[in-house]
């Protein structure tokens, strides 16, 4: 075990302080990992701190729990991934180190160095790919406990139940051209494309600009000299351009329709709509397939440069160079100048392929080349002690005999380059497999998209710059700025160096990854390609190869390559997954930014809080429920006054002349003879005959039309007229949404004439403002419009008024009503009061397939009247009979209510309950002192007022017995007074 | 059967055994059935196993489970709103209770318990709805409330400070999640083992039909002889349906999905919400996969949207908080054709011979166990099990509509 | 974001609108019809993987109902235009 001591004085990987690195030196603090200390500069990553601190194994795999460590250190790979404080899943390649950081291993028992769950290892031979579909099928009432020890064994980081929701938001972006990567490749097309004029934002997923400039630092002799060089030129320029806006630690997510483009910053999120983009995303270097190829301290030559030029760490004493192109030579002529022994550079090449400028430095220097070789296998268990390497012979098959073991502790292989490409595939581009490239390339992409650099398999940095100046500069010219430049879009074909081998795997005989993220060996794909699936798409569903974190990064090009041989297919026929986004995992949060869930509140509603109201949701609306005792304001409607806020009624005004005409055609009933003052009850249904919606609607005056609707289908209803009135019906008619501009409030009960008459000047006597007339009037000096209807069945008036004095009228009416024992009351009262009446309510005594004839609304459907919405279908459910009615209901047992969503049952022969219909609405009434409620039922029974029916009630069988009419004030007498 | 696993086990070292082969396209086959995916090759599988046919083609455009079977969340349940829907469905469970045995492959159901939550006294009653209609038809089904939700689901925001609180949920314990791949394995696996071609790559481009009656299929590997066809290929099922000159009462929408990177376990049941239009579990292997309601309009592109992202991980925090750092790691896309009752389409139409498995909506994963049996059934006797009898094309034009649309809000 | 040309105010985000289906008119004499010929003005719709014409409401705009001319697979938009009632 290590202590503490240990680890604080265990600092020999990190090198002298050199130019470029991205450490501050000066200061030094302190973070934990798996509960020892650590110490880190500001600047490092969590896993540039480990590896300084000696650290090599950081997580265990998925399915193994074989040690991994950093492979990729660019935030791609899984090798990396730990728990972060209550953060799972987190790279610690990329994340910089906090002070009292608590990094933790992840899914490790008992802990990372001694994890028990490797053993599984020992029966691997039973767990080939997909065995979990062969295997604990029998007897199938042991899977459960199967399928628990499967759960608890997958699975990464923990989700910590505490985890406060955190702050996230969102930003829009519009730009004309985007440029994702900030390369050399990248930056060169920026700025070529801002020199236009064109507006430009350059994303960058790295803490800096530079790409592979930052961490590949060339030799005299390089031939990249010229461009590094430049690059503090390059970003000088940058600097200077104002039409460039630079993103760093930002990636972006994925290429949506229309160049909608995501990207995301920590905790924000943008949404960036372009019209042109270039794609300058650089490559994942592919890792080679070999026996223990994920041995701790095999890395790509790209992370160690990372590691060595940007952190000042030196991940290994003594390195094998593994590679089959000129990178791995520059990376050996890299560690060969900080002091690091090269052991040896296994190329797999012919010398003559070998074009490396380092190549005479780096033999002169006595460093052991062995050309036609390749690596057969790292050695070591925890971590690399060694590499197995042999000859190839002239077929390039190996040969076993010419197998020599090197000591080393570090293996870095350097075999080539998958590029980038995902986002020009997500906006449509097409790709093809260059064989003498070995790399799967763009070769078309629409209107707009470019891609340069490595992503279009250029390498050489001069060739990168060029080819992405030209792309830069055509950009802007299809939004509009310069002039096209005529050569080729981008260029795949620029002649230099092959980079990537077609050689991915070296056949052997122990476990051999393709996949890191499943542990999923080559195989794991052998197999599964001759158990047929064979398909690339098969393939990767039944391995689950490329499903896991690093999304194919890693291992899709291998992959294609060995579906590829394993069928006998060629790399193109074989082809490639659909590149989905997003290109890199991102958190809930910032995908959510802000809870932006609407809510809509009228303008009483701080009043309904002061006032003890217990709100409830319906729709978006925050309505009262109830203000305590829902009961008591129901009796208080019915004895003296009450008050109810219905601001959220939708409320619509038609002008023109041709109103009375629309209404005929969307309401089932008839309304062409409303006399100017008067206000009747509608329903409305579409074609189908399903009731939509209903209210009322009030002639105002010559032309002018008043129509309430329900609260949840006020926006649904107006659009729909504008459909109707767009669409060819009721030219003329002028249609105006006054939902939000009036509140309405209705006021019921036997006094509420009485209050209402202490603030207006009008005349309310029942002879000069009947019942279902309406009237304007200044209430409390405000001007409304009062509708005289009843759906609580007592006298009331619903006052609509402009809703900035909407407070002020609600105020008034409530000190009115003081002296009558005025009390506010909610939707639940309100509930019980319309039950009463047996007034339906539209949504909840019906659904979407309910029509008026069965729902006890056929008086208000007019069949023999001209054509109207609906009128067909009603015709024939009028002539075939309903199959259900809506009807009312008591109970037998007057105490018991039935809840609503019951069902109405009938026994069969054989004891079976046959469902005949169910209960929509149930309430005790106050008024009446018994159960009440309104339910669904076969017409043969409905029809008959007091016939007995069955409800199922907690198992047993209650009886109910069919009601006709109100069971209050049947006559309605009361809403007449 | 036995014997047959018995050998395998004692041929531990020889190749694998292949699922499923690679067959030339015969010119003739008895039935030829459109769509690779769990319906079509579960109609193959009980054709071959039950009824002794075995002279079927399945004909799949793309490779086997592209479509809806790969890209649906995998729920299964049988808590629908209509005694024919439960009905339906439960039969479907009952199936998917011994399809690992029954195909010797582990479809890895597992019933842990599925969750309905709402969020309104609306949402309440509905959900009661559902549970008396399930109870009396024999399925585990009821209302629980908050304490109990808390317990199924710690992770779960019971309190009343979200937007839309939680007040119950219908909770149906043999409700859960499924290996869906395994299932389109599984069928397609033991259809090939009883003589059936599975036929990928190959893509239907006409229907020969003459004097009303099919008399053969077009395919872009040649011509096919057969005097029965049956479009097993929602989503696409109207461009099928339309070479034979019939429109359908359909419309084909996009419906979303994405995953998280793997979590240890943490969500043991399945999460679903009708309000904020999200469901949610968590995999064997530890993701969560979630989805949403279908998408706004009406499209074949499985392109998938940042709207439907930003919408499902907004509405998944109102539902888990604690979730804020958890990772998307994939999105994408199938689409779903939605009939205007929310209930499937099956059996015949007018041409004599083309018989359609159409109109799945977002709920034709769960049924394709019990969709293959009965259609299946259907074609070898020519009389319609009475179990789809109320999922005909015809119930349209005789106005007999099934009243599932009446639960709507989000059917997983 | 699929973009949208509203004839009124230009280019918006699709999700500023509320698609409202397929172009399909309502017969002018519904009376006329049989049960099967209503059924199928009700339910049947072409669903084509094609261009299809469709309507459109702008409903966080202008308020305009109009026609999009859309590729059904790749949602590519061909054109937007104003509904304008034939004389028949």
């Amino acid at each position: 075990m290590r202590t503490e001591q240990d680890a604080l004085t265990t600092t020999s990987n990190r090198l002298h302080p050199k130019q470029g690195e991205v450490i501050d030196r000066s200061t030094t603090i302190r973070f934990t990992f798996d509960g020892v200390e650590y110490t880190a500069h500001p600047g490092d990553t969590v896993a540039s701190a480990l590896t300084a601190a000696g650290v090599k194994v950081l997580s265990r795999s998925f399915k193994y729990h074989r040690p991994r460590g950093l492979l990729c250190c660019s935030g791609h790979c899984p090798n990396c991934l730990v728990q972060i404080g209550d953060e799972p899943n987190v790279r610690a390649c990329t994340r910089p180190v906090e002070p009292g950081m608590e990094v933790r291993a992840q899914n490790v028992w008992p802990s990372l160095n001694r994890d028990l769950l490797s053993l599984t290892q020992l029966g691997s031979r039973f767990m080939p790919v997909g065995f979990y579909y062969k295997t604990f099928i029998r007897p199938q009432k042991l899977w459960p406990l199967y399928e628990h020890t499967l759960r608890h064994a997958a699975g990464l980081g923990e989700v910590d139940i505490d985890t406060p929701l955190g702050e996230f938001d969102k930003q829009y972006l519009h730009t004309d051209v985007v440029i994702v990567g900030g390369g050399p490749a990248g930056i060169s097309a920026a700025l070529s494309a801002a020199e236009t004029g064109a507006q430009v934002l350059l994303f960058e997923e790295n803490p800096a600009l530079g790409g592979h400039l930052r961490f590949t630092v060339p030799l005299e002799s390089s031939s990249t000299t010229k461009a590094s060089k430049d690059l503090p030129e390059l970003l000088e320029a940058v600097d200077r351009q104002p039409n460039i806006t630079v993103f760093t630690d930002t990636s972006v997510l994925g290429w949506y329709q229309d160049n909608w483009l995501c990207a995301v910053k920590g905790a924000r999120l943008f949404k960036i709509r372009t019209k042109s983009v270039v794609v300058a995303t650089g490559a994942y270097e592919t890792p080679l397939i070999f026996d223990n190829n994920d041995l701790p301290g095999v890395m790509l030559g790209s992370a160690v440069q990372r590691l060595v030029h940007l952190f000042g760490v030196l991940p290994g004493g003594q390195v094998v160079i593994v590679t089959a192109n000129e990178d791995g030579w520059d990376v050996a002529a890299d560690l060969q100048s900080l002091g690091v022994n090269v052991a040896a550079i296994v190329d797999e090449r012919e010398p003559s392929a070998c074009a490396s400028p380092y190549r005479e430095g780096l033999t002169n220097a006595g460093v052991p080349v062995f050309y036609r070789h390749t690596i057969l296998e790292a050695l070591g268990s925890n971590e690399v002690r060694g590499a197995k390497i042999a000859r190839l012979d002239g077929q390039g098959e190996i040969s076993l005999a010419t197998a020599q073991s090197l000591q080393c502790d570090l293996i870095v292989t350097s075999m080539g380059w998958t590029p980038a490409t995902e986002l020009a595939y997500m906006a449509g581009g097409k790709s093809e497999y260059h064989e003498d490239r070995a790399e799967i390339l763009p070769v078309s992409t629409p209107p707009g998209i470019y891609v340069v650099g490595r992503a279009a398999g250029t390498h050489a940095v001069n060739s990168q710059i060029s080819e992405a100046q030209r792309a830069g500069s055509n950009a802007a010219a299809f939004v509009g700025f310069g002039e096209f430049d005529e050569s080729t879009a981008y260029s795949s074909g620029v002649l230099e160096p092959r980079r990537t081998s077609e050689r991915v795997c070296v056949p052997g005989k122990k476990k051999q990854f393709v996949c890191y993220c499943e542990d999923v060996t080559d195989e794991d794909v052998e197999t599964a390609i001759a158990e047929g699936y064979d398909s690339i798409e098969l393939l990767k569903r039944y391995s689950t190869i490329s499903m896991g974190p690093c999304q194919g990064a890693m291992c899709s090009m291998n992959t294609i390559h060995l579906c590829a041989r394993a069928n006998d297919w060629t790399v193109q026929e074989t082809g490639t997954t659909t590149a989905r986004p997003p290109t890199t995992p991102v958190t809930l949060g910032a995908l959510a930014g802000q809870n932006m869930e609407p809510v809509q509140t009228t303008p009483i509603h701080q009043w309904h809080l002061d006032h003890g109201a217990d709100m409830m949701v319906a729709g978006l609306w925050l309505r009262p429920n109830h203000y305590g005792d829902p009961a008591a304001e129901a009796t208080s409607v019915r004895e003296r006054v009450g008050l109810i806020d219905v601001s959220p009624l939708g409320k619509l005004q038609l002008t023109g002349p041709g109103v009375p005409e629309l209404l005929e055609r969307i309401y089932t009933n008839q309304w062409d003879n409303l006399r100017v003052g008067r206000v009747r009850y509608g329903v409305m249904c579409n074609d189908e005959g399903v009731v939509l919606n209903d209210g009322v609607c009030a002639h105002v005056n010559d032309e002018t039309w008043y129509m309430t609707t329900t609260s949840t289908g006020a926006t649904t209803i107006f659009e729909w007229l504008q459909w109707w009135l767009q669409s060819g019906w009721g030219e003329g008619i002028h249609l105006t949404d006054l939902t939000d501009t009036y509140s309405a409030f209705n006021l019921a009960g036997p006094q509420s004439r009485t209050v209402l008459e202490k603030l207006t000047e009008r005349n309310l006597a029942n002879k000069a403002f009947p019942y279902m007339r309406l009237r304007s009037a200044k209430i409390a000096g405000v001007s409304c419009r009062l509708l005289r209807i009843g759906f609580t069945g007592e006298l009331s008036y619903e006052v609509h008024c402009p809703s900035g004095y909407a407070l002020h009228v609600w105020e008034a009416l409530m000190d009115a009503g003081r002296e009558f024992d005025i009390a506010p009351f909610g939707v639940e009262a309100q509930r019980i009061l319309r039950l009463e009446k047996a007034h339906i309510i539209v949504g909840q005594d019906t659904d979407a397939m309910s029509d008026p004839l069965s729902a006890n609304m056929a008086w208000a459907v007019k069949l023999d009247k001209p054509d109207f919405l609906g009128k067909p279908s009603l015709m024939r459910i009028s002539a075939e009979g309903p199959k259900q009615l809506l009807v009312g209901f008591k109970m037998v047992e007057p105490n018991v209510v039935p809840d609503e969503g019951l069902q109405i049952v009938e026994s069969e022969a054989d004891g079976q309950l046959k469902i005949v219909g169910w209960i929509t609405s149930s309430r005790f009434s106050p008024t009446l002192e018994e159960a009440i409620g309104l339910c669904w039922l076969p017409p043969d029974i409905a029809s008959q007022n007091g016939a007995s029916f069955t409800i199922r009630m907690d198992g047993h069988l209650a009886e109910a017995r069919v009601h006709h009419g109100a069971f209050y004030d049947p006559d309605g007498e009361r809403l007449r007074m | 059967m036995s014997i047959q696993l018995i050998r395998q086990a004692f041929n531990g070292n020889r190749p694998p055994q292949r699922m499923w082969h690679s067959h030339e396209l015969k010119e003739q086959y008895d039935v030829v059935i459109i769509g690779g995916g769990a319906h079509g090759l579960a109609c193959a599988y009980y054709l071959a196993k039950e009824h002794g046919i075995t002279d079927v083609a399945v004909l799949e455009k793309s490779y086997i489970g592209a479509g809806g079977s790969g890209r649906n969340t995998a729920i299964v349940r049988s808590n629908y709103l209509t005694p024919e829907g439960v009905r339906f469905y439960d039969e479907s469970v009952k199936i998917y209770e011994q399809l690992s045995d029954e195909l010797n492959f582990n479809v890895m159901f597992s019933q842990r318990g599925h969750l309905t939550l709402a969020h309104t006294d609306g949402g309440v009653n509905t959900m009661r709805r559902r549970a008396e209609v399930n109870q009396i038809e024999g399925v585990d089904s009821r209302l629980i409330f908050p304490d109990e939700i808390k317990n199924l689901c710690p992770y779960l925001d019971v309190s009343d400070h979200p937007r839309y609180p939680i007040l119950a949920a219908l909770y149906h314990p043999p409700g859960g999640i499924i290996r869906h791949d395994a299932v389109v394995w599984g069928y397609a696996h033991q259809a090939d083992v009883r003589g059936v071609h599975i036929h990928q790559n190959t893509e239907v481009t006409g229907i020969k039909v003459k004097r009303g009656k099919v008399t053969g299929v077009e395919t872009t590997r040649g011509h096919i002889k057969t005097g029965t066809v049956l479009n097993a290929t929602a989503g696409w099922a109207s461009t099928i349906t339309s070479m034979v000159g019939i429109n359908l009462p359909l419309t084909t929408i996009p419906l979303q999905a994405c995953v998280t990177e793997p979590l240890k376990p943490f969500l043991d049941v399945v999460v679903v919400s009708g309000s904020l239009h999200v469901y949610i579990s968590q995999t064997d292997r530890g993701e969560l996969v979630m989805g949403a309601s279908v998408d706004p309009f009406s499209s074949y592109s499985m392109a998938g949207s940042l709207t439907f992202l930003e919408g499902i991980a907004g509405h998944v925090l109102e539902l888990f908080p604690s979730l804020s750092h958890v990772r998307i790691l994939r999105q994408w896309a199938g689409i779903c054709e939605m009939p205007p009752d929310y209930s499937p389409i099956m059996g015949f139409t007018p041409v004599d011979g083309f018989l359609i498995d159409v109109g799945w909506g977002t709920y034709g994963f769960k049924a394709s166990p019990i969709a293959g049996k009965t259609l299946a059934e259907l074609i070898a006797t020519g009389k319609t099990p009475t179990l789809i009898a109320p999922f005909r094309l015809s119930r349209f034009e005789e106005n007999e509509l099934v009243g599932e649309k009446g639960a709507a809000a989000v059917g997983h | 974001m699929l973009l949208l040309t509203c004839p009124n105010c230009g280019d918006r985000n699709v999700s500023e609108f509320r698609f409202g289906g397929e172009l399909s008119s309502r017969p002018k004499d519904p009376s006329a019809l049989s049960d099967a010929e209503w059924a199928n003005y009700l339910y049947m719709r072409n669903n084509v993987m094609d261009a299809q014409t469709e309507w459109w409401h702008h409903n966080v705009g202008c308020g305009l109902w109009f026609l999009a001319e859309r590729h059904t697979r790749t949602n590519e938009v061909i054109k937007t235009y104003p509904y304008v009632k034939r004389e028949t």
